[in-house]
């Protein structure tokens, strides 16, 4: 009888054991999802957004893009390498320009083609209302590229993916 | 996920004039198109292994409407009616 509680206690510590693991330490997946996350949470814009919080997803985005992010689009005047502190200028001007903003992904296929190196595949969708009143409504596929530097996954590469060529 | 229509296919060439559809520069007739049209295309060939799609909402602008070639691997569906 004693043997079998032991036995119990011993399994239960066990299961216990992997649960916080699995929720202390999170897959390499996870933590690159995570990012995203992040990023569409920082981007995103509510009509009620104070100027406090403002201040703080503008600064708060440029910690999520390595030293130098390059940018891929069919703009030429667009693509280019920016540095964390001009993507958060450019995010918070952006921003300023909206009353609402939101910024989703879905299907993220995420591969790790090096050692610190993630290559994530999604559907970027950015929808809002200009404060002109003018409706936005985008959607586009992204090849994103995330290095992991100092423990931390950092975007260094988007590259919007032309899937219809006039 | 984008629904479009299959108007051409690889090899193929597509082009729109004063918003009438032609391949290959023959006229297709189009009855589900219910706006006026007026775009311009030039002709252009299907890659291979690709197809045009075209959505049928061609009131808007040519500018501010997703269309063109796209990879067959992109498919994932067809219709059920």
């Amino acid at each position: 009888m004693v043997r079998k509680r032991y036995l119990f206690i011993g399994m239960l510590m066990v299961i216990l054991g992997i649960v916080i693991a699995i929720t202390v330490f999170p897959s390499e997946e996870k933590r690159v999802k995570r990012r995203f996350h992040l990023l569409s949470e920082w981007v995103s814009k509510s009509p009620e957004e104070n100027a406090f919080t403002l201040l703080q997803k503008m600064r708060d985005i440029g910690s999520l893009f390595d030293e130098h992010c390059e940018l891929k689009t069919d703009y030429p005047s667009l693509s280019g390498s920016y540095t964390r502190e001009e993507i958060s200028t450019y995010v918070g001007s952006a921003r300023s320009q909206v009353s609402r903003l939101s910024l989703k992904f879905y299907d993220l296929q995420i591969v790790f083609p090096e050692k610190e190196v993630a290559k994530v595949t999604l559907t970027a969708r950015l929808t809002g209302r200009s404060t002109a009143g003018e409706q936005m409504d985008e959607t586009r596929e992204l090849e994103c590229l995330l290095k992991k530097i100092e423990k931390k996954w950092l975007f260094s590469q988007i590259d919007v993916v032309e899937v219809l060529k006039k | 996920m984008l629904l479009k229509r299959v108007v051409a296919r690889e090899g193929e060439r597509v082009e729109f004039r004063d918003g009438k559809l032609f391949v290959d520069g023959k006229e297709i007739e189009e009855p589900y198109v219910r706006y006026p049209c007026d775009w311009n295309l030039p002709p252009r060939q299907v890659e291979k292994d690709s197809i045009y799609v075209v959505g049928d909402n061609r009131g808007m602008p040519i500018e501010n409407h997703h269309f063109g070639q796209a990879s067959k691997s992109r498919v994932v569906g067809g219709p059920l009616w």
